[in-house]
């Protein structure tokens, strides 16, 4: 494999009062024209993280290497990363020009440079009508693509974004996600967003990276994390509704396995093994979008129907089942009416276990399948 | 007319029990201003001290000014009510052939450009100085502040003093560079116009300093942050970036110095009372000359009217290129 | 990002700095201090051996100040301070009084105040000197002339848009549900406002008052022209002695100089944090 363009190794970040790491030494690796997001709750370490690749803060200790070489000495202009701010921070006192033209002329570059260079830029972000209004005038989206063109104009090894949708309207942010990814293939950008929300770093980016308390809690593509989260952190903060997790033990049943909890019982695939595990306390992770309904009198596990709050196409329903509280998202022309006796049928395919004691996946379903 | 005339009786009805309701509670506390005005409550005329005081001691008087500046008046013509018009002579007098008016007028806005210049060059270094961390910040801040904090009158008294021919300043001059440098300072124009600024200078630079950091301390950062990793040097951070967005702040306090430096006047009484000659004559100091020395009363109400007219003028250009931005603000 | 802490030279500049704004005032309030031997001598006497209140003495004293009586001027300092006292307060007092109802008035019950910014700019531009003039005419005519009354009428009207426009900018900071709840309580509007917006803008109601007073305090102009004889002020006392005695008598004038400055340094470092706002009429609120 190639050298990443950028890699964060063992990157750690103490606050002078020494209380807490805001980063706790993380390790993270980004090959070239991959888009990654860093996602997490707020304050979970990935703005300061975002701030050390940039090089508005020191790390403690660690390293940052882009292309390979490190770049922790190195002041935060001579970085080649380009980042965009949540607010944009567009240079109001200047014009459209001005400001796609800032970083080459800070540079020192000839005249005849810039204007080829901010032109190209201008026409990639549909800037080029407006290159001699003040920025002081644009809106929203506009001022965005204003701040993505001036860091573009750089040419920066790494682009970063910090909460790219956030301060949009809502009709913008559907054209605004695809733009970004169109301006990432054309120009073949590596991005590392920042972001807080899930339906935008999924939607946004093909990586992602979750974030919490100032530890990378797993990697994976976008189109894995939320069948495969690697631990319970990752499961509850993952999917809207998340995964629901049920804390049980697994015993031997007919030649395979069944997870109980009280009167809450759900076979595994045929032939898993566990190895193990076996008689240990487990955590069950069984996904909303894996639990189908049927009409009562069919096979299944019986439920109720405390709850059904539609989403549009699809309706969040809670049931009641085996004394335990689990959700489910079907499609809203299913949609059950509340208080109704149903049935539950549970892919066991898709089930996820969790080891009890360290809260991490149990990898021998995906094993077995294989 | 409306469509549904039921509403409108009831609401009519509504109004007149407010209308005459003894109370004072309001029917509705978010509608508070409107039925303010039903109501005949004392709240109305909050504001008729201060307007009737503004009425007859601001613009009874500036309308007396007005009224005399077209007439000959002076004391010794006996009542105002009686002097004689002569339309816009006293105008004509003072742009055509005063030439110490015009003298005071160009002097004063020598003397404003060259003190302004200083006052924010000086200020803002200070400021930007104040931006660092250091022990015993607060302290200094204070202290620093200290002259606008004096009353001009013992500002002007203080500096007489220090520029006497045998004061402190003319003790080190000799003490470092030789008696020959020390200079009789109140006694050749070119000097004398020096402590006029020195004096203005110390006095007021502190009120840029304070203006500036406040805003330089308003600053939004992540401008500044965003040029840094663009590859800006310090240097180009604050010519660039920084210093245009204080442009507004720069503006108030350009505005705000520019009033005060056109009424100049307590300083200069105190220090060489325009002299030597009319080498300091400011604006202000004639026009009083004119009134209380030489009894022009009407031809120094004329002085006075062009003077607010050219102010006026003055601060709307200074105003012009924040002016988008103050509107916005209202709004 | 530049660097926070403070480079030697940045620091030498800040120090030379410091002794050349607080040399005249240490100047001034050593000269107060010195012994009439002191006042003119060569080589300058920078701090005093034997440092001696014997000035502020002589400026109370008639006939100490008739010994250095030159040019006619044998007053002493007591009736100036007394008259600086009398009319800076009482015309203080006055000015926040209107102003404060004023500032309700117009932040809570108005609309359309867009014009009185216009006008107080308007005044505080016209020179000074000939705003004087027809207030010297007009107290004439009312036989207010070289009285207390006239002074304090005069500088209540030159305070009254500053103390109504800083004001108003506190209370504009008040969100008006506090004042409403206490309404629809039962209570009058005007005991609302008494009770509840009155305590509330304490602080600020503190500040205006002190930056008023300063104002009043400072003027030079006004009672220049407004007394002539009957009245006095600190300031024209100061120019008297300077104009009567052409300099010969440093150690008194500095000490006058010294007490009309003390409460305005007080006053003033006690409203730092409201000074940019009173100087840029709440353009600035830090």
């Amino acid at each position: 494999m190639s050298t990443p363009k950028l890699e964060l190794v063992g990157l750690k970040k103490e606050f002078a009062d020494g209380s807490v790491a805001a980063v706790d030494g993380i390790d993270l690796a980004v090959e070239e024209g991959q888009t990654l997001a860093l996602l997490g709750p707020s304050g979970c370490g990935k703005s300061t993280t975002l701030n050390m690749i940039v090089g508005l803060e020191q790390p403690s200790s660690g390293d940052i290497r882009i292309d390979g070489r490190s770049v922790v000495a190195v002041p935060p202009g001579r970085r080649n990363v380009g980042l965009v701010f949540q607010d944009y921070a567009v240079f109001t006192s200047m014009s459209v020009r001005e400001n796609l033209a800032f970083g080459l002329r800070v540079r020192g570059q000839r005249k005849a440079e810039i204007d080829r260079a901010v032109g190209e830029v201008a026409e990639l972000l549909g800037l080029s009508t407006m290159l001699n209004g003040n920025a002081r005038d644009l809106g929203g989206s506009e001022l965005q693509r204003v701040a993505i063109g001036r860091t573009l104009v750089t040419r920066p090894a790494i682009l970063l974004l910090d909460e790219p949708l956030s301060n949009l309207e809502a009709g913008t942010r559907l054209a605004t996600r695809r733009e970004l990814r169109r301006l990432q293939k054309e120009a073949g950008l590596t991005i590392i967003y920042v972001t807080h929300d899930q339906v935008e770093a999924l939607s946004l980016a093909d990586w992602i990276a979750v974030m919490s308390a100032g530890k990378i809690r797993q990697v994976a593509p976008a189109s894995l994390i939320c069948q495969q989260p690697d631990n319970i952190f990752v499961a509850s903060f993952m999917g809207t509704p998340p995964m629901n997790l049920l804390r049980g033990a697994l015993t031997r049943a007919d030649g395979g396995y069944v997870f109980r909890k009280d009167a809450f019982v759900v076979g595994l695939l045929p032939g898993t093994d566990i190895g193990e595990a076996a008689d240990l306390p487990v955590t069950i992770g069984i996904r909303p979008e894996e639990v189908r309904l049927c009409a009562s009198g069919e096979a299944g596990l019986p439920a109720r129907v405390l709850l059904a709050e539609p989403r549009g196409s699809e309706t969040v329903v809670t049931l009641e089942t085996g004394g335990q509280v689990i959700k489910a998202v079907i499609a809203s022309d299913h949609r059950p009416t509340e208080g109704r006796d149903v049935m539950l049928e549970i892919d066991a395919a898709s089930l996820v276990l969790f080891s009890g004691e360290t809260n991490r996946r149990l990898p021998m379903i995906a094993e077995l399948r294989a | 007319m409306s469509m549904w005339p039921h509403q409108d009786t009831i609401a009519t009805q509504h109004m007149d029990v407010i209308a005459s309701s003894t109370t004072e509670r309001p029917a509705d506390a978010r509608s508070l201003s409107i039925s303010a005005k039903r109501t005949a409550s004392p709240v109305r005329f909050l504001a008729a001290p201060g307007q009737i005081v503004s009425l007859i001691v601001l613009v009874l008087p500036l309308l007396v000014a007005l009224y005399m500046s077209f007439t000959n008046w002076t004391p010794t013509r006996g009542s105002l009510l009686n002097a004689s018009f002569v339309g816009f002579d006293n105008y004509a007098e003072l742009l055509i052939y005063d030439t110490r008016f015009l003298e005071a007028v160009v002097r004063t806005f020598l003397i404003g450009a060259v003190c302004l210049s200083l006052e924010f060059v000086l200020g803002l270094g200070l400021a930007v100085i104040f931006l660092r961390e250091f022990r015993g910040k607060a302290v200094l801040f204070s202290a620093f502040l200290t002259p606008m904090m004096i009353l001009p009158v013992v500002v002007g008294y203080t500096f007489w003093m220090l520029f006497q021919s045998n004061g402190p300043i003319n003790q080190m001059i000799t003490l470092f560079a030789g008696q020959s440098f020390a200079p009789e300072w109140f006694r050749s124009a070119p000097f004398a116009v020096a402590t006029v600024i020195v004096t203005e200078v110390w006095h007021w630079t502190p009120l840029f300093f304070l203006i500036l950091l406040s805003g330089l301390n308003a600053v939004p950062q992540n401008p500044v942050r965003a040029a840094v990793i663009l590859g800006a040097s310090p240097r180009e951070v604050f010519w660039r970036v920084i210093l245009p967005m204080l442009k507004p702040v720069i503006v108030v306090a350009f505005v705000i110095r520019s009033m005060e430096i056109i009424k100049l006047f307590d300083e200069v009484f105190m220090l060489t009372r325009g002299g030597p000659g009319s080498s300091t004559e400011t604006i202000s100091l004639y026009i009083y000359k004119l009134a209380f020395n030489d009894f022009q009363l009407a031809y120094g109400a004329a002085a006075a009217f062009l003077v607010l007219i050219g102010t006026l003028f003055l601060i709307n250009s200074m105003l012009l290129p924040i002016r988008e931005q103050l509107l916005k603000e209202r709004r | 990002m530049p660097s926070r802490r403070l480079s030697p030279l940045l620091g030498l500049l800040l120090i030379l700095a410091l002794v050349v704004t607080l040399f005249p005032v240490f100047w001034i309030v050593m000269t107060a201090l010195k012994p009439p031997t002191d006042w003119n001598a060569v080589p300058a006497v920078w701090i005093p051996a034997k440092p001696t209140l014997v000035n502020f003495r002589t400026l109370f004293d008639p006939e100490a100040i008739r010994e250095y009586g030159v040019g006619g001027v044998s007053q002493s300092a007591s009736a100036a301070v007394f008259g600086s006292l009398l009319a800076s307060t009482v015309s203080t007092a006055l000015s926040i009084l209107i102003g404060l109802l004023a500032a309700i008035g117009l932040s809570r019950y108005s609309s359309g105040s867009t014009a009185t910014p216009l006008i107080i700019l308007s005044g505080r531009m016209f020179p000074p000197a000939a705003i004087a003039v027809p207030f010297v005419i007009i107290f004439s005519a009312a036989h207010i002339i070289d009285t207390y009354s006239g002074l304090i009428a005069i500088y209540v009207a030159a305070t009254v848009p500053f103390s109504t426009w800083m004001l108003k900018s506190f209370v504009d900071d008040l969100p008006r549900e506090i004042e409403e709840a206490a309404m629809v309580d039962g209570q009058s509007r005007l005991m609302a406002h008494l009770t509840v917006t009155m305590p509330l803008i304490r602080g600020g109601l503190f500040a205006t008052t002190l930056f008023i007073f300063i104002l009043n305090w400072s003027d030079f102009m006004f009672a220049l022209v407004l007394s002539y004889g009957r009245i006095a002020t600190i300031p024209v006392q100061l120019a008297k002695y300077v104009t009567a005695t052409a300099g010969t008598l440093y150690g008194v004038q500095a000490a006058l100089a010294v007490l009309a400055m003390i409460p305005l340094v007080l006053a003033g470092f006690a409203i730092q944090s409201h000074l940019a706002r009173g100087m840029t009429f709440g353009a600035i609120k830090r």
